[in-house]
Order: structure tokens, then C-alpha cells, then sequence
């Protein structure tokens, strides 16, 4: 489990997060939505222990990703996953070879992943983080670039992986996906939670943070704006 | 290929003492060791050294086109080591000479990291090498129109060129301790600099002291290419070519390339120093050609070549 | 220059700055007409050529280079202290109303051609590289500067000297640069009796520390730190017989280039 309660955060004298309190237990899936600059990356950077002055987390217990994570060089498939192994200071190969399976990577594993698509890159990113098999999962945008398909499946991985008990926090654009795989949706606006429920009765507050007409109806038809 | 690199590494050790001024082969004692030895030293550790401060520079600030010269670290050094020489500091104390060049490199690598840990596109981060390579070469000439000596510009313009030649057995013993305590720190980075390829934040995240693994290197760095320059002159581009021939046979994570870059730095710049030694003797040439300048031909072509791979 | 208080201003000034122009150029003609016998009318541009002006007729000088002052360099030096010296400026030459430029064969060439288009006489001198040269350069230029008497006292003084020397020499230069055949610091080494085991390339330390009995002339050490001269201190020439030459005496060749030659051969 993961939580951050704390002081705001005021970056270049805006603040980004205001006193919020937030927190993950094992076995969820919790989905971060909200607009851009509602600070989202900053709560999860808060919760991975990257602000300054926020207390360190133990890396083999966290993991994070970033938004559009990327590697300076050319390494291959394999050896970006290896590094997810660096917090437990092995080079223990079952896990890495669990993580390159688990993201249906095994094929790929000896590319250069400067030389693959989009979203084989992210899933490499992916298993760098699954290969530290931590017992929580920060992701910041893990299905930008994906394909429906491709983006469903991580999400169908990371479900797993809270149901193994595993504690998954992830910052979603993409409501659908939410609605379909979070466990729970926490909807940040302005820099402060203005939902925090399971992911169909926070579904208003997203909408309204978004500023998008939200309806529940079979038929189809316009919606007429929420407020 | 990092066994094949020492087999050459120890091979042009060996031909190193076969060639010198008075041609080929085994000279007297007094030539092989007092001459002949401290140069193929000096070659093989500064050699080495700038390879793996090369390779180190890559992965700290996560560009290929980093090279210790390139970037001013060695200009800054020249610096140091140009203000303690003119102002008699080395006649008094022969080690001021690599520290002031260690001063000078780790000022010059505080500016650069501090400029590199805001991720700056390749041509930024060159751009701020130029720029301190131009700084540190003003303050040279502007510090030597002030020094006693009225050649001083002259002397230094033929020294910032690079060269081995006449070195003694005392040059050794000066340059080998920062060069090698510098090697030990930089080898042990790997795991850092390998955390660093997915940038600084996700490093800390993965645990790593990303302050603590820039400030190593940036010391590492500072020991080999101050103690390189007070010994060597301007010797650049050893840095840059190493690390970048290597890459297709070890890979590219940065810490599969440290060892081998040292081992390939050291046989590059001994090959180069053979180059140096012999072509007096095959070409009708009234001197050496300086070292700086044999490693600037073959490397500028490769700062070209790696440029334009990475243009988009 | 204190500008408030002037008694001349505004088109006054002007007219006055006309005359004052008019005026030197006319004077500047008569000079070039009429040159006075001791009037300082020569101006030299080379460390050479200020000596070579300064021994045959100090009293025509009117300026030379800065390096002529320094004692390292110029055996005139004591001479040179109490003459002007001038950079090669074609503006600053002209100012001094020169009637010869003497220069050496390299360097200066825009300041030159602008004197010459300005209808200055100027003689370039090659320095001399033997004695036979000294010699020949002393006595034209004694010819040339009205001084022949005392050129020939000053060649007179330079006695032959004996080759009292014997063995190989090498004379060294900064940089280990090595004097070869033909130049004067080589014709110094024979006139000694010395075999020149120098060849003008760069010195090789291992041929040197082949032949331990090479005799090496050098400059005295300078009084400052110098990386030209950090060879020297190298184990391998630790034991050659070393003489120390002062490079006033071979930088420009003249009769006190003969002393060189008797410090060598004593």
C-alpha cells in the first residue's frame, strides 16, 4: 500500500498539488484522470518519493514509470528489462524473462529498442518495471502510444498483477479504459481530488473535470452539458 | 573482445619499446627504460584513462557526441595546469601541475553537469562545450600575457597540441596515481550510468544516487584529464572515437563499454603514439607530429559521422 | 589634455590644426631634401637590424624596436636605452620622418609597402649567417649609414679565433630544435673546432643519449618557468658536458658574434 498525505506543492510558485490525501492499498487498481496540469505526474512522483524533500520509498517495494519514458541508448529489449533489477543489485534472470513473457516480449528481446514501434518500446518500459516485481506499480500514461488493443491488454496485465496483490496506480487519459480496468478512479482537478470512488460513480466528476457531457443511457443521443 | 583489447593493449606495449627516434629495435638500458618505457606508460594510461572518461562522459550526461576535449573539461584543465606552470608553482612543487589541471577539470565538469542536468539536446550540450572550451582558451591567453615568460603563448600553442615525446620516468610517477585512482572510480559507475540511460528521475527511483554517481564521475573525469593534460598537452578525441568503435561489439549499456573503452583508449593512443614516434624515421619530416594532432585527424571525421547520424 | 580653457575653439581650432598640418609636411619635404649629417633620421624595424644601426651610427637613430632594449637579446641594449623605440606601424614610422627604413627580408610587409608608397627609402638586410656574411653586411652597411671607418673597427676587433675546441657539439634551441648546416649558431660550433652533431631537424633524445660525450650548447636557463626548455632536466642528458652560449651573442650575427665563438674555444 501506498499514501501521501502531505503539505501542497508548490512548484515555481504555482501549486501544483494542494493538501491532498491519497492512498492505494494492496490488490487495487486505481485510475488517476483528470485534465492536463490537474497533477496527476506530480501526486505520482509524490507517492515514488521523487519531490525534494518528500520522504525516499524503498525502491525494490516501488516502482515508476514516466510519461513518455525513454532510453538514452540503444540497448536491446532484454537489457532495458534487466534494468528493473538494479534496486535488488542481481542480475537474477527468472524474473526478467517472467517480465519479457508477461509483456509478449520474449520474440523481441534481442532488439534494439531504439529500433521498435511506439508501443513495443512502452511495453519494454513496462517490463523494466515488472522485472523489479515490485509490490507497488506507479505509471504514468503506460498505454499512450498503444493501439486499443495493445492498450486493453496492459491494462488486462496490470489487473493481474493487483490480483496477485500487487498495489497499481495509474494515470489514464483514456476514461473507457478506466471505467473497464481500474478498481477504483480518483478524478484530480486544479490540484485537488474532487472524486475518489469506484470508477462508475466517480465517472460525473471526471466528466465535469474534463468539461465533457457525461449521460448513462442505452440510446444513443446528445447529452445536454452537466451543471 | 575486452581479452582481444588487453592482448593489444599488452602487444603494442611491447612494439612501443622496439621503435623510437634512433630507429627500430632494442635499444641500450638506458634509452628503453628512461625513454622509451615512460612513454609507452604515459601512452597506454592516458590512453586509457580518456577512453574511459569518454565512455563515463557518454553515460552521465546520456550523449554520444561527449568527449572530455570536446566538451572544454580538458581546456580547463590546460587552464590549471597553464596558470601553475607560468607562475612557477611546478618548478616548486612538480605535482601542482596534474592538481591544478584536477582543479580546472572538475570546475569545468561542475559547469558542464550542471548544464547537462537540464537534459539538453545534443546540440546544446556541444554548444556549451564549445562555449567553455572558448572561455577556458581566452583566460589562457589572457593569464600567459601576464606571465614572465615572453614565449609563453608560443610554447603553449605547440604544448596544447598533444605529445609524449622526452618524457621521464618522474612524469610517470606524476600522472599514474590520479589516472588510476580516477580509473577506480569510474569502473565502479556502471549500474549508475546504466539507470541513467532512462534519465535522472527514473534513476533515483530505481534507487540509484544520481547526485552521488554524477559527482564520482565528474571527479573521475577531473583526475584522469587534469593529470592527462599537465603531462600530455591536449590530447581530445580519444574520448569520443573509443567508446563509439566499441559500441557494435560490446553493446551499448554504459557499463558494458567501461573496461573496454579504457583497454581501447590505451591501444588507440599507443598506436597513435607509434604513428607519432616513426614517422620522423619514414618521412622526411624536421619533427614529430604532435599526438593532439594524429588523435584530432582521426577522431574529427567520427564527430562528423556520429553528428549526422543523429540529425533526425 | 585639458579641453576647457582653450583659447582657440571652434573654426579657429580648426584653421590652426591645418596650419600645424601644412606646416610638417612642408618641413617633412626639406628634411627628405636636405638630410643633416647627425640629425636621428633612420628608423629600424628588426632586433637585427636596430644592433647592427646602433653599433655603426647611434647618433642617426631616431627609433627602434622594443626588443633592442632587452639585454637577453641585444648586445646594444645599453645603447638602445636611450633611443625611441616604435612598433612596425606604418603611422608611427611616418611620424618620424624617417629618411631609411631598415628592416629584415620577412615580416612587416604591409607596413613596408605602405612606407615605400609614401616614397620612404627602405632596405631590407638579411642577417648574416657566417662570418664572411658579418663581414660583407657590416661593411655595406657602413657604406650605407656614412660610418665605413667604424665598421671596419668593429670587424677588426674580431680576432680569428683559434679552434681551440675539439669534438662534437650540438647547439640546442627551445623546443629541442637543433641549429643545422648553414646557419650562424653552425658556423660558430666550426670556428671553434667543433663538429656540428646537430642537423636543424628536432633533437632526438635517444640519438643523444647514444653519444654521452656531445658537447651542448645552450642558453643560460631562463629566469622563468618554460616548457621549451623542460627537456634539458631529463635523466638521460644528465651527464653531457653542457656550455652556455647568451643568445644575444648568435640571435643576430655581428662582430660580437666572435666572442661566442671564443667562449666555446676557451
Amino acid at each position: 500500500m501506498i499514501a501521501w498525505h502531505d503539505s501542497p506543492v508548490v512548484i515555481g510558485g504555482r501549486t501544483i498539488l494542494h493538501r491532498v490525501a491519497f492512498r492505494a492499498k494492496a490488490g487495487e487498481l486505481v485510475a488517476l484522470v483528470g485534465p492536463n496540469g490537474a497533477g496527476k505526474s506530480t501526486l505520482l512522483r509524490a507517492l515514488a518519493g521523487l519531490l525534494p524533500g518528500a520522504p525516499k520509498q524503498d525502491s525494490r517495494r516501488v516502482a515508476w514509470l514516466p510519461q513518455g519514458a525513454r532510453c538514452a541508448w540503444g540497448l536491446t529489449v532484454a537489457e532495458v528489462a534487466a534494468l528493473g533489477r538494479i534496486p535488488h543489485g542481481d542480475a537474477d534472470p527468472a524474473p526478467v524473462e517472467r517480465a519479457l513473457a508477461a509483456c509478449g516480449l520474449l520474440e523481441l528481446r534481442d532488439s534494439r529498442i531504439d529500433r521498435l514501434s511506439g508501443g513495443q518500446a512502452r511495453r519494454a518500459m513496462l517490463a523494466r518495471v515488472l522485472a523489479g516485481e515490485p509490490a507497488v506499480l506507479l505509471l504514468d500514461e503506460p498505454t499512450a502510444d498503444l493501439d486499443p488493443a495493445a492498450a486493453h491488454e496492459v491494462m488486462a496485465l496490470l489487473r493481474v498483477r493487483a490480483r496477485a496483490g500487487a498495489c497499481v496506480v495509474v494515470v489514464l487519459h483514456d476514461l473507457g479504459l478506466a471505467l473497464q480496468h481500474a478498481t477504483r478512479m480518483v478524478v484530480l482537478a486544479d490540484g485537488r481530488i474532487t472524486a475518489d470512488a469506484t470508477p462508475g460513480d466517480a465517472l460525473p466528476a471526471a466528466a465535469a473535470a474534463f468539461g465533457l457531457p457525461y449521460g448513462l443511457d442505452k440510446r444513443p443521443r446528445l447529452l445536454p452539458p452537466v451543471r | 573482445m575486452r581479452a582481444a583489447l588487453a592482448v593489444l593493449v599488452l602487444a603494442l606495449l611491447g612494439l612501443a619499446l622496439l621503435v623510437g627516434a634512433t630507429g627500430f629495435g632494442v635499444p641500450e638500458a638506458a634509452i628503453l627504460w628512461e625513454l622509451r618505457l615512460p612513454r609507452a606508460l604515459l601512452a597506454a594510461l592516458i590512453g586509457g584513462g580518456l577512453g574511459l572518461s569518454g565512455a563515463v562522459l557518454q553515460g552521465a550526461v546520456r550523449n554520444p557526441l561527449a568527449d572530455p576535449a570536446l566538451l572544454g573539461i580538458g581546456g580547463a584543465a590546460g587552464l590549471g595546469v597553464v596558470l601553475a606552470f607560468y607562475w612557477g608553482l611546478g618548478l616548486a612543487f612538480a605535482p601542482a601541475l596534474p592538481l591544478a589541471g584536477l582543479v580546472g577539470a572538475a570546475l569545468g565538469c561542475c559547469v558542464l553537469f550542471a548544464f547537462a542536468g537540464r537534459a539538453p539536446s545534443a546540440p546544446s550540450l556541444i554548444l556549451a562545450g564549445v562555449g567553455l572550451s572558448a572561455l577556458a582558451s581566452a583566460m589562457q591567453v589572457l593569464a600567459l600575457a601576464f606571465a614572465p615568460n615572453p614565449y609563453a603563448l608560443a610554447e603553449v600553442t605547440f604544448w596544447l597540441m598533444g605529445g609524449l615525446a622526452d618524457r621521464a620516468p618522474l612524469h610517470v610517477a606524476l600522472a599514474a596515481p590520479p589516472i588510476l585512482l580516477g580509473g577506480a572510480i569510474m569502473l565502479r559507475l556502471g549500474r549508475g550510468l546504466d539507470a541513467l540511460a532512462l534519465g535522472e528521475e527514473t534513476a533515483a527511483s530505481l534507487g540509484v544516487p544520481v547526485g552521488r554517481t554524477l559527482a564520482l564521475a565528474a571527479a573521475g573525469v577531473a583526475l584522469v584529464v587534469g593529470a592527462a593534460t599537465a603531462v600530455g598537452g591536449g590530447i581530445g578525441f580519444v574520448g569520443l572515437v573509443v567508446p563509439h568503435l566499441l559500441r557494435p561489439f560490446l553493446g551499448e549499456r554504459p557499463s558494458a563499454l567501461l573496461a573496454g573503452s579504457a583497454r581501447g583508449g590505451a591501444a588507440l593512443l599507443l598506436a597513435a603514439d607509434l604513428v607519432a614516434r616513426a614517422a620522423p624515421l619514414l618521412l622526411p619530416l624536421s619533427q614529430e607530429p604532435p599526438l593532439g594532432v594524429l588523435t584530432a585527424l582521426l577522431g574529427a571525421p567520427f564527430l562528423v559521422r556520429i553528428a549526422r547520424r543523429m540529425a533526425p | 589634455m585639458p579641453r576647457d580653457g582653450h583659447p582657440l575653439s571652434g573654426p579657429a581650432r580648426w584653421k590652426k590644426f591645418f596650419c600645424f598640418f601644412l606646416f610638417t609636411k612642408r618641413s617633412a619635404f626639406f628634411l627628405l631634401a636636405f638630410p643633416a649629417q647627425a640629425a636621428p633620421d633612420i628608423v629600424s624595424l628588426n632586433l637585427c637590424t636596430d644592433q647592427y644601426l646602433l653599433a655603426l651610427a647611434p647618433e642617426r637613430a631616431a627609433a627602434v624596436t622594443f626588443l633592442a632594449r632587452d639585454p637577453d637579446l641585444s648586445v646594444m641594449a645599453a645603447t638602445a636605452a636611450g633611443i625611441p623605440t616604435v612598433r612596425a606601424d606604418a603611422e608611427a614610422v611616418l611620424a618620424l620622418r624617417p629618411a631609411l627604413v631598415l628592416a629584415a627580408p620577412w615580416g612587416a610587409r604591409a607596413t613596408l609597402d605602405a612606407l615605400v608608397r609614401r616614397g620612404v627609402a627602405v632596405e631590407r638586410i638579411t642577417p648574416p649567417t657566417d662570418f664572411a656574411g658579418i663581414r660583407a653586411t657590416f661593411r655595406h652597411l657602413g657604406a650605407r649609414l656614412g660610418a665605413s671607418d667604424r665598421a671596419e673597427a668593429l670587424l677588426a676587433q674580431m680576432d680569428d679565433a683559434p679552434r681551440a675546441a675539439q669534438g662534437a657539439a650540438i647547439a640546442l634551441e627551445p623546443r629541442g630544435l637543433t641549429a643545422g648546416p648553414g646557419s650562424l649558431r653552425d658556423a660558430v660550433l666550426r670556428a671553434a673546432g667543433l663538429a656540428n652533431a646537430g642537423d636543424g631537424r628536432q633533437l632526438s633524445l635517444e640519438a643523444l643519449a647514444r653519444t654521452p660525450a656531445t658537447l651542448l650548447v645552450l642558453a643560460p636557463p631562463p629566469a622563468y618557468p618554460a616548457r621549451a626548455t623542460e627537456f634539458l632536466a631529463h635523466p638521460v642528458l644528465a651527464h653531457h658536458p653542457r656550455r652556455e652560449i647568451p643568445p644575444r651573442l648568435t640571435i643576430c650575427g655581428g662582430p660580437w658574434t666572435a666572442d661566442a665563438v671564443a667562449l666555446l674555444a676557451r
